[in-house]
């Protein structure tokens, strides 16, 4: 069964077409990697995904729910779209930590602010507060972070925080984990490390959208990849077909340039 | 030297007096703008673009013109033009139209350092407080505050050490804060007269009193060094 | 500033010029029920006391003069460059100050008749006045004076250099620190301010320059005047004129009546 369904998503800034027609499916558990050159829409989709922008026409279905739908207000309104961003968790590109506090409270943060919307807060608050503390540690010992739980972002390397803000996604027990570029900010020595974490993410029931220009990794851990161009779905299969037998001429010259590359 | 210290205890009770009419117009601004400052800026970042741009006009004018000119303009206007003499001849009506100018101009001020306090604070920081599921307040209240309170705290600094001078501007319209107080004795106040040093005496006021604030100040920034 | 201040004051006097014959300015402070005086600390005319109370001359006769109206009496301190802003403006309802009425006064405010003599007199070091005791002899000294006083209208028409300053005391200031050789003042305030046992035991004063009389400012227009003057003659009369002028020492300047 396909967890996530994405019918005829378009998306424009003024008169530049970012996304013009894209429809895919994803199923359970799968790692989906979106490829492409810059400009062809990788980033806008995942946005679009996590409603940080609202597309102009389409579709967006998570377990068979219609989250929204470009043509009915009722699925577009800000109050109800706030809930529905908890389906999907997104890593950015430039971490985004919360400054002001330590790796452990920005962890611990989103959760505990979700949890005062929960029926009987008050009554369970400590219990609650504690199960939610338990888990952030073994998210950031997971992460290989134990030691650093106390350190606020300015003390960690790119790669530390990286893997914070990962550990912050995770906390959510989202549906769907985006990745936007996830190494792009890091330097080279330190990308290895943030590669390893989200390779051990697979398995299991975890589903993944990685946005990412690191070929090899992406043709390891995917199940499946998209090759975006010009807001289009281009080229998309198992990382054998698109990467060994690509179809389209864009598909080719891309995937031999970037070959070169390594 | 004698002479002034036997005036010393009289000059410096008229002083207090003057500086204690200083620190009230000090305090009552602070009251006043820092938290109109907020609203003001607000207003000049306002998606509905009358509200905008009459609040940045507001700003022009008031950033534009002297304080002093405001001063006698918002004391003596009602007066002069309208024949309605709303604040009154008297010491709490001088004082009222004083704050009232205080107030206005320093929000102005402030509502600027706040705009670009808020503006400085990364979008990414925001789009992360959404994707976690957080309202517009809790990002705001619990992420980009503070943040934006640490960047500003230097450059309010900065205008609150001013503020605490520009009080003597209020005595262009009489109100008697300690500059009034010390020169009162030049010409001749309480049986003395022709006394130079009160004037420049109020000085050690001045200092004193920023001094103080640079320190507490100074505690605030540093408190809020543990990030970055 | 000056000038600012005085193109904000003509605006304001065209636009009052419609406004300002209405109503009777006795009964604006009759209804309100206080008589607010402009003053300045100014010994002897108007000072405080050891309990901070308003005495003085002046604020003496505007005491009893309130009384005579069923007013109240409130003494605000002004700043002397703003009276005619002050009293449009209706921050204040008179000028009563031991001012000197000067052709600009007389022109921008409805004046009583004079009731006490002054002169406009000029200060010099102590161990210099010998030299200066001629008219003639004060030419090439540079002069401080306040800036729009009657002291600086004697400047002017003397032809000597001046600075101006922005009070009385400040010129006297300039004078001590030998910023400037001389400066002219009211006589009256020499008389307090200046030689031995006062704050300016090394000036003294030489020469008076012309002689000028004090009067009440009100508001142009104002019938306050006409009622000062009937007081006036009604205090002249009875002799409290006289008992006022003994007890702060000034007799000497008093006008007597006409």
């Amino acid at each position: 069964m396909a967890i996530l369904e994405v019918n005829n998503l378009a998306k424009s800034f003024g008169n530049t077409k970012v996304l013009k027609d894209i429809s895919f499916s994803l199923e359970k558990g799968n790692v989906l990697s979106v490829l492409g050159s810059s400009g062809s829409g990788k980033t806008t989709l995942l946005r679009c995904l996590n409603f940080l922008e609202t597309a102009d026409h389409g579709t967006i279905r998570v377990r068979d729910e219609l989250l929204f739908d470009a043509d009915d207000a009722r699925t577009t309104r800000e109050r109800e779209i706030r809930r529905k961003r908890l389906h999907f968790g997104l890593v950015f590109q430039s971490f985004n930590l919360f400054p002001q506090y330590t790796a452990l409270q920005n962890v611990m943060l989103p959760c505990q602010l979700l949890a005062k919307e929960e029926e009987n807060y008050k009554v369970r608050k400590k219990q609650m507060f504690a199960e939610i503390a338990a888990n952030a540690h073994d998210l950031l010992k997971t992460m290989g972070l134990a030691e650093r739980e106390g350190y606020y972002p300015h003390q960690l390397s790119g790669g530390q925080q990286q893997r914070v803000a990962i550990a912050r996604a995770l906390a959510m027990k989202p549906d769907i984990l985006c990745f936007d570029e996830p190494t792009s900010a890091l330097d080279p020595e330190l990308t290895g490390e943030v590669l390893r974490v989200i390779r051990d993410l697979k398995g299991g029931d975890r589903t993944m959208i990685i946005v990412t220009h690191e070929m090899a990794f992406a043709r390891n851990i995917s199940d499946r990849i998209i090759f975006m161009h010009d807001g289009y779905i281009e080229e998309t299969g198992t990382p054998e077909q698109v990467f060994d037998h690509p179809r389209s001429e864009r598909a080719k010259a891309f995937f031999s340039k970037s070959l070169e590359e390594i | 030297m004698a002479l002034i210290m036997e005036q010393m205890p009289i000059v410096l009770r008229s002083l207090n007096v003057g500086f204690l009419q200083t620190l009230k117009l000090f305090i009552v601004t602070l009251i006043g703008a820092l938290p109109l400052g907020l609203v003001i800026s607000f207003g000049s970042m306002s998606k509905v673009s009358p509200l905008r741009w009459l609040t940045r006009f507001v700003i022009w004018v008031v950033r534009g013109t002297p304080l002093m000119i405001q001063l006698l303009i918002i004391y003596y206007f009602p007066g002069l033009v309208l024949k309605k003499p709303i604040w009154g001849g008297g010491e709490a009506g001088r004082f009222l139209a004083a704050s009232v100018s205080f107030i206005l101009n320093y929000a102005c001020y402030f509502a600027e350092i706040y705009r670009g306090g808020i503006q400085s604070i990364s979008k990414g920081q925001t789009e992360a407080g959404l994707v976690l599921g957080m309202t517009r307040g809790q990002i705001f209240f619990r992420v980009t505050l503070l943040q934006m309170i640490k960047r500003i705290v230097p450059p309010i600094s900065n205008e609150i050490i001013t503020l605490v001078k520009d009080t003597s501007l209020a005595r262009i319209i009489a109100l008697q804060e300690i500059i009034w107080a010390g020169q009162a004795f030049l010409k001749g106040s309480q049986g003395i007269s022709g006394a130079i040093w009160p004037l420049f005496f109020t000085a050690v006021y001045y200092l004193l009193f920023s001094g103080l604030l640079t320190i507490i100040l100074g505690g605030l920034e540093r408190k809020l060094d543990y990030f970055k | 500033m000056k000038r600012i201040l005085s193109v904000l004051i003509a605006l304001v006097l065209v636009l009052s010029m419609t406004a300002f014959a209405e109503a009777s300015d006795m009964a604006y402070v009759q209804e309100k029920g206080v008589l607010v005086v402009g003053i300045t600390d100014f010994e002897p005319m108007d000072y405080k006391d050891e309990n901070g109370e308003w005495i003085g001359f002046d604020a003496d006769v505007a005491v009893a003069f309130a009384e005579s109206l069923g007013v109240a009496v409130e003494f605000v301190e002004i700043d002397w460059d703003n009276k005619v802003l002050e009293l449009d403006s209706q921050a204040i309802d008179c000028v009563w100050n031991g001012m000197t009425l000067t052709a600009e006064v007389t022109e921008a405010m409805e004046c009583s008749v004079a009731y006490c003599n002054n002169a406009q007199i000029v200060i010099v070091p102590a161990d210099k006045a010998d030299e200066y005791s001629t008219i003639e002899s004060l030419a090439g000294l540079n002069f401080a004076v306040e800036a729009g006083s009657a002291g600086e209208a004697e400047a002017e028409a003397n032809g000597f250099a001046y600075t101006p300053v922005k009070a009385q005391a400040d010129a006297l200031m300039e004078v001590a620190a030998g910023t400037s050789d001389a400066a002219i003042i009211d006589s009256l305030m020499a008389a307090a301010m200046v030689g031995e046992g006062t704050g300016y035991e090394a000036l003294t004063y030489t020469v008076p320059l012309n002689s000028e009389e004090y009067g009440v400012g009100f508001r142009k227009g104002s019938d306050l005047a006409a009622a000062l003057n009937d007081f006036f003659a009604a205090a002249y009369a009875d002799g409290s004129m006289a008992v006022w002028a003994e007890t702060y020492g000034i007799t000497a300047a008093l006008i007597p009546q006409a």
